[in-house]
């Protein structure tokens, strides 16, 4: 499959991709997406014992008219090991690495007093840890021809949410990373940038709770109304291609401007 | 399908400062997906330059002689898109100037010289934007695009109007966006790092080589963001202030990423 002339530059035709949390539904949006504009895909799981979830996935890609179907992995993405055969297979299964995308994501909603030391490390292991080696081992293996990370994150990232410390400094401790790791990298022609979801219709998020605070939020975005995963595409093409060849360490907000309300 | 969402086929876009640098990139970028396009500047030679290119892609493009620092230049610029298409889908407000004034002292600069670099960069963008909410409201859709610059998010020493001017599109950005999100009308703001385009600039800013991409920016690379934005793959960004940089403002805290200052 190809973008048609004009359309060039957002282009991946015949690059081989990796998308790390292919079971959640941003991850299945970024693979879908990666397909259309013409990859070679492997996608792997945040959690273990998630074939199912995986094969849904496959099922959207090959909906797309892929040439092939995606190779999966099923992994644990907050252990080293699994992290590091993922990126090798990658590596061994499409011959080589030019895009990867993080769909890493494990919300953590509670006033600051309910969170012991237990959940602080869980919520960092599984939203920072696992984004941090996963772009290490992906930025090792596309160390020999350079290459594109799209880390999906939330806008988070950027604002204070009470009753979300621990999940808010997690998301601000990746948007940080991402930038030192765009300088870091920048030389060896590897891009690395951050795309940061609004409150998105997910299932867990208070953004869809029957209570007070869903029904004020929703008056309080500009467009009155959530974010779709399908509206995360664009600027994930666009910062996973060509397209943004000459933007690294950027933050691009699907967010209806949210970020610009006081 | 993606394709389908970035694709803009029959949509009409107005670009200010089309006849040369960024715009004119853009302008080919647009016109490569489809768009039909209006090219406005002060210069018709160059803007009729643009105008051939464009329409050996096969695609239509009205000139317009336009002063955007004069807004019944600006509104006269609209009309006349209004007038042969139609329908504005598209208003990227680039034009501006302003780079070759760095350096002047602060005493140096004049009453005047501070108006006019305030009028070219930040009340020609206002003007953009005050002549096409009225069309676009009609529509019920557009895409407002504002060029600021990386002097927007950072200060220069002995950078006045420049870094000033393009500070405040990023707030008429932001403006704009909340205002208008009911209304399905986007504001974004693209964001060039350094793009050096004479050689007086290259020296300066010695090639770009302390951008850590290790370059500067090529007009060519703003293309596809022009075409990202401009088209309904972007339609949940809004207020965004999209970086174009090498990387270059992701750091400067360190020696890496630090621009060289004049000398004065």
């Amino acid at each position: 499959m190809a973008l048609p002339q004009g359309l060039n530059d957002f282009t991946l035709a015949d690059k081989a991709a990796l998308v790390i949390g292919a079971e959640h539904p941003a991850g299945r949006i970024a693979a879908v997406t990666l397909a259309e504009a013409g990859a070679r895909l492997m996608i792997a799981s945040q959690e273990p014992a998630t074939d199912e979830q995986l094969k849904e996935t496959v099922k959207l890609v090959q909906a797309t008219g892929a040439k092939a179907a995606p190779v999966t992995q099923v992994q644990n993405a907050a252990i080293r090991a699994d992290v590091r055969a993922t990126l090798d297979n990658a590596v061994k299964r499409l011959g080589g690495l030019d895009v990867m995308v993080t769909a890493l994501d494990a919300p953590y909603y509670a006033p600051a007093e309910e969170g012991d030391d237990a959940i602080f490390d869980r919520v960092m292991e599984r939203n920072v840890k696992s984004v941090w080696m996963a772009c290490q081992e992906g930025a090792r293996a596309m160390r020999r021809r350079g290459g594109s990370i799209v880390v999906m994150s939330s806008v988070l990232a950027e604002r204070g949410v009470p009753g979300a410390s621990l999940y808010c400094a997690a998301k601000a401790a990746v948007a940080n990373l991402v930038r030192a790791l765009a300088l870091e990298w920048a030389r060896q022609n590897i891009r690395i940038n951050l795309l940061e979801a609004g409150w998105m219709t997910e299932e867990g998020s208070p953004a869809v709770a029957n209570d007070e605070f869903a029904a004020n939020l929703l008056k309080y975005l500009p467009y009155k109304r959530l974010v779709t995963p399908e509206e995360l595409a664009g600027a994930l093409l666009y910062l996973a291609s060509p397209a943004s060849g000459f933007v690294t360490g950027e933050a691009i907000a699907i967010d209806g401007g949210l970020l610009c309300r006081v | 399908m993606i394709a389908d969402n970035l694709k803009l086929d029959g949509k009409l876009a107005i670009i200010t400062g089309a006849g040369r640098g960024l715009g004119r990139a853009m302008a080919m970028g647009l016109a490569g997906a489809g768009a039909d396009l209006v090219a406005a500047a002060r210069t018709v030679e160059q803007l009729e330059e643009t105008a051939a290119e464009v329409r050996k892609l096969g695609r239509k493009c009205l000139v317009v002689p336009t002063d955007v620092a004069r807004s019944e230049d600006v509104s006269a610029m609209v009309a006349a898109a209004v007038k042969e298409f139609g329908q504005v889908d598209v208003l990227i407000n680039n034009a501006g100037a302003g780079e070759d004034s760095f350096g002047k002292t602060i005493d140096q600069i004049s009453d005047e010289e501070w108006r006019r670099g305030i009028d070219i960069n930040l009340s020609s963008q206002f003007f953009g934007c005050r002549a096409v909410i009225p069309q676009m409201l009609k529509q019920k859709r557009g895409k407002i695009i504002n060029v600021a610059s990386g002097y927007g998010l950072r200060g220069g020493k002995h950078n006045y109007m420049y870094a000033c001017s393009k500070g405040a599109v990023l707030q008429l950005t932001r403006s704009m966006a909340l205002t208008y999100a009911d209304f399905n009308i986007q504001t974004n703001c693209i964001v060039p790092g350094i793009f050096p385009h004479n050689e007086r600039l290259m020296a300066f800013f010695k090639g770009g080589k302390f951008i850590p991409m290790g370059r500067g920016g090529e007009d060519a690379d703003v293309g596809p963001l022009a075409i990202f934005l401009s088209s309904e793959a972007s339609n949940h960004i809004n207020g965004a202030l999209i970086k174009i940089d090498g990387g270059g403002l992701a750091g400067g805290i360190t020696p890496t990423g630090v621009a060289p200052q004049p000398t004065t």
